[in-house]
């Protein structure tokens, strides 16, 4: 297994592959790194907090993957976090609590998957997709599940830790790991490392 | 007219939970659905049921007519305004 690249956003900065590449100019982060980017996908305005820092964070690792062979086939997402889609979950309930409306644009976000299903929209990628809660990053629980997906026949896992809970510790981590028969890191230590330089800078 | 259209961008914007954007952001005569306009989709066409509904109190009798309704603002405004 081997990490081809990786990316991580938080109220700071975007980061890929641990260089710097934007600062928030605003206070809405997300909305800020859209619009440095000059990205054109109008969806990104109706998306909950998770799928657009997804959506950003899988938009900076593609060049890493834009020349992979049968990507769309043989990539699978494995992506976790602790919150699930507590933001937009609390959304909804107000919308009908206290709005008398339960928003059907807020209720199609009240699963943390649904930002697996955006960016698979978003490429018309084919392959499998999984989404876990998990009180914390888990680095080795990644490991296992990237081996487990490997096992099955898939060439490349597209992961993440995305916990976005409109809080200033909100983070997206994204990385990209291949199959390959050369294994010259320990994966898991490998996570931990990168995430824990992310957090410090 | 114009008052109508700047208050209709307003109320999509939440009603749609489109905090990002600003009616600035919303042409009057861009569609509304698909990846040229806003990128709406079936799900947010029941928001504007919705939407009619409860701000105009304008109920869409015939589902088929929504897809031209709910086409632009400029649409969506000149059907309020033949209503009343």
């Amino acid at each position: 297994m081997k990490i081809i690249s990786h990316s991580y956003i938080n109220p700071k900065g975007a980061f890929l592959n641990g260089q710097n590449v934007l600062i928030a100019t605003e206070e809405n982060y997300l909305k800020s790194y859209f619009s440095e980017l000059e990205i054109d996908y109008s969806k990104f305005y109706k998306m909950d907090l998770l799928s657009k820092a997804a959506f950003l964070g899988d938009y900076l690792l593609h060049n890493s993957y834009k020349d992979l062979l049968n990507v769309e086939n043989e990539l699978q997402f494995v992506f976790a976090n602790a919150s699930s889609s507590k933001e937009t979950d609390i959304r909804f309930i107000e919308s009908y609590e206290r709005k008398k409306n339960p928003s059907p644009s807020l209720f199609v976000y009240t699963l943390p998957n649904i930002l697996t299903g955006e960016l698979a929209i978003k490429h018309k990628w084919f392959g499998e997709n999984i989404f876990y809660i998990l009180t914390k990053f888990d680095s080795d629980f990644f490991n296992d599940q990237i081996a487990m997906s490997f096992l099955r026949g898939n060439e490349y896992c597209l992961c993440g830790w995305v916990e976005m809970t409109g809080s200033p510790e909100d983070e997206c981590f994204m990385f990209l790991v291949a199959k390959s028969e050369v294994v010259n890191e320990n994966l898991s230590n490998k996570l931990n490392e990168i995430l824990n330089n992310y957090r410090n800078e | 007219m114009s008052e109508l259209k700047e208050q209709l961008k307003s109320q999509i914007i939440e009603q749609l939970n489109l905090e990002d954007l600003t009616p600035a952001d919303i042409k009057n005569d861009s569609p509304l659905f698909g990846d040229e306009g806003l990128g709406l989709d079936s799900i947010d066409a029941l928001e504007f049921i919705v939407l009619l509904d409860s701000f105009y109190g304008i109920k869409i009798e015939d589902p088929a007519a929504a897809r031209e309704i709910f086409h632009s603002v400029d649409s969506m405004a000149a059907f309020i305004e033949s209503k009343k």
